[in-house]
């Protein structure tokens, strides 16, 4: 059945209007679970807060043996699906780049959106230096496109590199995701708490 | 820390529990659901509706017409076997036996879409199968003669002569098949036309004697 678009059940004309309605649906969520505030979030990497982690560790894990098993009952297409691609080592230096930006202003770039919505002047100034280094990357692009372009492994899944079967992989990352609540909680439980 | 308290702590550190364990249980569910098949091609619905519907059929007569106007696109497929195909078949048809249909170089013929394809057989059996088999698998531009080789014949190799009280479109269908069967080679001709053999006499050769020429007087003076 699905997916719903590349499968002409919904027309394409409503692309765009869905991409609306789901980004709003994403927004209020954020705020509504306290993303919109740079404490909660950096809490990660202090230790006082690991509600991030526990968020999206568990809407990847829901999502992934969700999609399973819609696959199994047909009503998705796993195929059809896009993976992004690849890019190893601009992931990696961007990754880098990406958490000192995280560490530093409190925020990642979808909740400083967020933090902007209900005005906050943390998030408005860290969206101001967003697009400044947005203006930054655009214009050293030739300068940086080697790295940008080099190191394209294409759509490559884990499943596929590792040659194993992709339910022992969901399992395992179940696992995991399962031993970093508990992790988080006893880290969390240690370390002292900061009210905000 | 009161009772109640200490209670909805439990329950609280509980749920969590139930819900990790709910969730390793799904992911391990994941290892005994079966291994299904997925199809290639069209959803089975759409097949079904193919099936039903006789759009894939030619009739004998429509691809003779165009047979004979020499239609480039029209690529004819003889889904018998080898040897009933060296017997006879169809003039220009490529032989795929539906055994041999997934053969890496005969499949290359079925899925395109480039020709119209016509498949045939003795009967509609054998070119159904492929057909069914093609269109499963969403080969485009697939056609079954109707009738196959079999209707080939009763229509355009050997026509049967129309009744009198038949109308005037099944005396120039008649005429068409007549004329088609000639042009795929067919000689006798049932319909004997009478040919006056007129015998014109011989005109008498003249035989003209050469005639002497005067020999003029050599030398002199």
């Amino acid at each position: 059945m699905g997916p719903l678009i590349p499968n002409e059940l919904i027309p394409a004309e409503w692309n765009f209007v869905l991409a609306i309605l789901i980004g709003i649906a994403f927004g209020y969520i954020l705020e509504a679970s306290g993303f919109s505030s740079s404490r909660k979030l950096v809490g990660v990497f202090y230790g006082y807060d690991f509600a991030v982690l526990k968020v999206f560790f568990t809407a990847c894990v829901v999502a992934l043996i969700g999609l399973n098993y819609m696959d199994y009952l047909n009503w998705i297409d796993m195929t059809q699906l896009f993976v992004q691609p690849t890019y190893l080592w601009a992931a990696i230096v961007g990754g880098f780049i990406m958490g000192i930006g995280f560490l530093a202003g409190g925020f990642c770039p979808g909740t400083s959106l967020c933090a902007v919505g209900i005005g906050k002047i943390d998030g408005i100034v860290f969206t101001i230096g967003l697009f400044i280094g947005i203006v930054i990357f655009s214009e050293s692009f030739t300068w940086l496109q080697p790295l940008y372009e080099k190191s394209n492994l294409g759509h490559i899944t884990l499943d596929e590199t590792l040659g194993i079967s992709p339910y022992l992989i969901i399992f395992i990352f179940t696992l995991i995701a399962i031993l970093a609540f508990y992790i988080s909680d006893v880290v969390r439980k240690r370390v002292k708490k900061v009210f905000y | 820390m009161s009772a109640t308290y200490t209670t909805k702590k439990i329950l609280v550190k509980r749920s969590y529990q139930f819900l990790a364990l709910i969730l390793i249980l799904l992911a391990g569910g994941l290892f005994l659901i079966p291994k299904h098949q997925k199809h290639d091609g069209i959803p089975p619905e759409q097949f079904v509706k193919n099936l039903l519907s006789t759009e894939r059929y030619i009739s004998t007569d429509l691809l003779a017409d165009r047979m004979v106007n020499q239609d480039p696109v029209l690529l004819l497929i003889d889904t018998r076997t080898t040897e009933e195909f060296e017997k006879f078949s169809l003039p220009n048809a490529i032989n795929i036996p539906l055994a041999q249909m997934f053969d890496e170089n005969l499949n290359a013929y079925l899925n395109q879409d480039i020709y119209d394809i016509v498949l045939f057989a003795n009967d509609n059996f054998l070119a159904n199968e492929a057909w069914m088999i093609g269109n499963r698998l969403g080969y485009q531009r697939l056609y079954v003669l109707d009738g196959g080789l079999n209707a080939w014949f009763e229509t355009i190799i050997e026509p049967p002569y129309p009744k009198e009280t038949m109308s005037k479109e099944a005396f120039e269908l008649y005429a068409f098949r007549k004329a088609a069967g000639k042009y795929f080679g067919v000689a006798n001709d049932t319909v004997e036309i009478e040919t006056k053999v007129i015998k014109k006499k011989a005109p008498k050769k003249v035989i003209t004697k050469p005639k002497k020429k005067k020999k003029m007087p050599e030398g002199g003076c």
